[in-house]
């Protein structure tokens, strides 16, 4: 096995042992369990709502994990000096950086498809709808939490675990707003140029997340919009450009690091 | 082009840390050369701060010097493929306390590529060598800290390196443990092996190094091979069968008591005659006469002076 396996191998083995892991899984379960309970006006409306509120919470479950694991990792091997037996073995920052990535992918790959079964059933059983097609939603949230990820990572080569959680958080934010929010501030001419400059450098520089966000859609089952194969194709285009680079920049000022 | 006696050649180098927000970088190496011959256990000594751990991470890659040259194996390289050759014990090991020994040292051997058999089988070696057998399949949060030092030098020693670097090897070893150590040390130089260790423990290098580098505040102070080192100075000591302060004013110039008993002369090579002969003149019974050898402690402290030991600001 080689060296990016072996690191992506001990961010799982190392995700199974941290209570808090189960902690968030075990609490998205049983808010997704108590959904039903939420008053609606309609019945009709009731199964949209399950999927809907099902998927939000997974989105947040997902994306607490993405930002936990990716703000923790790096600060508390270097806290802990475990950084030094790892990396005085032939292998590269690059292998380590990149390994440590894909374990926390698999991470929460693997609690989404948990999640996946839990709502799969919960859904068919309350309602008598078996509805796979929600795996497309989960898949987009797995896309974005990649995003986040790479974010946390860059963050947490120099920056402690609050701070990261705090940087990736307002990325997440903006990266939500930016269709709306900051193409008002860079177009609106009332707003003086350095606010327009600053919103259109940002415009252009950050992800749209938002268009990662197929939950409703999904949980309208696709009945207004339809997410098709293009769709997803452009998806995982978006998320894997802007993971790409920041795996590279991130990768690249580890790799250049005093440890 | 370097021979391939030398495993390890160091020259000039440089390392500041960085001092933070709004505080001057502070240097931690500034100049130093080091040499390691091949097949010889060298040792690093210098009083806490002198650079050491700095030294050591920057021939492991693990931090960048800003100046200077570091040779391993004949190549100017501190990369993935020199440390292929090479393992490394870090000051004060830390382990992830869920693991088993056993779990660690199959993780540290995929790292290091080897293939899964020859990790199990050098797992069970290398924990028997630091007397850790029976806790291979123990949990590490029960650990003490001599175990887990014990445990680091287990994982320097996984994958047959030729040159090994220790950071303090013996720091938090019991007697008997600090014993095993240097005989492992010397059973492994005899197999051939290179070592560079570093210590702040003057007994531990003397008993093992073939040669040692002396540093202080980041600068080199001496090196080369303990017995011209230590035999620097030509004096002898006396001791005698019972305390005299008798014949002190016919002791020769040179002499001065060598403890608070007045048990243990010390005298130069010029005046052991007539300092024996004023001993036994005085009615006193010499027990052993012998040519003196410094200790590293009397070494270091002529060379740095007392207030060398202390912390550099
Ligand atoms: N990460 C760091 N950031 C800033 N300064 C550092 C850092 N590590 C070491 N230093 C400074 O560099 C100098 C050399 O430290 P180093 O750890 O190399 O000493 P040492 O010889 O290993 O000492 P000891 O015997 O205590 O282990 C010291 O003045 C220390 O304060
Ligand atoms: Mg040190």
């Amino acid at each position: 096995m080689n060296a990016v396996a072996a690191f992506a191998w001990s961010v799982v083995q190392d995700s199974l042992h941290r209570k808090v892991f189960y902690a968030i899984l075990a609490f998205t379960f049983i808010l997704i369990l108590l959904v039903p309970l939420l008053p609606s006006a309609d019945i009709g409306v009731q199964i949209d709502l399950l999927r809907e509120a099902s998927l939000g919470l997974t989105s947040i479950m997902a994306f607490v994990l993405a930002v936990i694991l990716g703000s923790t990792i790096i600060p508390r091997e270097r806290e802990k000096r475990t950084l030094y037996n790892t990396l005085s073995k032939p292998v590269s920052r690059w292998q380590y950086y990149l390994g440590k990535f894909t374990g926390i992918v698999v991470v929460v790959a693997g609690a989404l498809l948990m999640t996946y079964v839990v709502i799969l059933l919960f859904v068919l059983i309350k309602f008598g709808v078996f509805n796979p097609g929600m795996a497309k939603a989960l898949f987009t949230i797995l896309l974005e939490a990649m995003v986040l990820v790479s974010v946390a990572m860059l963050a947490s080569v120099f920056y402690s675990p609050l701070v990261c959680v705090m940087l990736t958080a307002l990325f997440y934010v903006v990266g939500h707003v930016k269709g709306d929010f900051l193409y008002r501030a860079m177009t609106d001419s009332a707003n003086d140029p350095a606010t327009r400059a600053i919103s259109g450098v940002a415009y252009y520089v950050l992800p749209n997340l938002e268009r990662l966000n197929i939950n409703e859609t999904i949980a309208h089952s696709e009945r207004m919009f339809s997410v098709g194969a293009t769709e997803l194709l452009l998806l995982i285009g978006l998320a894997a450009a802007f993971t790409a680079i920041l795996l590279f920049v991130g990768g690249y000022l580890f790799s250049r690091r005093d440890l | 082009m370097q021979g391939m006696e030398t495993v390890l050649r160091i020259e000039d180098l440089r390392k500041d840390y960085a001092g933070g927000w709004r505080k001057p970088s502070r240097p931690a190496l500034s100049g130093l050369h080091l040499e390691v011959p091949r097949g010889s256990i060298t040792g690093l000594l210098g009083p806490n701060g002198a650079g050491k751990t700095t030294t050591l991470k920057c021939i492991m890659g693990l931090i960048r010097p800003q100046a200077g040259r570091i040779w391993l194996f004949g190549e100017e390289a501190t990369d993935a493929r020199s440390r292929r050759r090479m393992g490394f014990l870090p000051e004060q090991p830390y382990f992830d306390f869920y693991l088993t020994p056993r779990k660690l040292l199959s993780y540290y051997g995929r790292l290091a590529g080897m293939d899964p058999s020859r990790i199990r089988t050098k797992t069970s070696y290398v924990l028997s060598l630091v007397g850790m057998g029976d806790e291979a399949d123990l949990a590490m949060d029960k650990f003490s800290k001599g175990m887990l030092q014990r445990i680091g030098l287990a994982q320097a020693l996984l994958s047959d390196p030729e040159f090994l670097v220790l950071d303090e090897p013996s720091s938090g070893l019991d007697p008997l443990g600090k014993i095993q150590v240097r005989d492992l040390l010397n059973s492994l130089r005899d197999g051939g092996i290179t070592i560079l260790l570093s210590s702040h423990q003057l007994s531990e290098i003397e008993e093992v190094c073939d040669g040692v580098a002396i540093i202080h505040k980041g600068g080199n102070v001496a090196s080369g091979s303990l017995d011209d080192m230590l035999r620097s100075r030509e004096e002898y000591e006396i001791d005698l069968e019972e305390p005299t302060s008798a014949a002190w004013d016919e002791l020769p110039g040179s002499a001065s008591w060598a403890d608070a008993a007045h048990m243990r002369v010390v005298v130069s090579k010029k005046s052991l005659n007539e300092a024996l002969k004023a001993l036994m003149g005085s009615g006193a019974s010499i027990a052993e006469v012998r040519q003196r050898r410094m200790t590293l402690e009397e070494y270091f402290l002529e060379k740095i002076g007392r207030e060398g030991w202390e912390v550099g600001e």
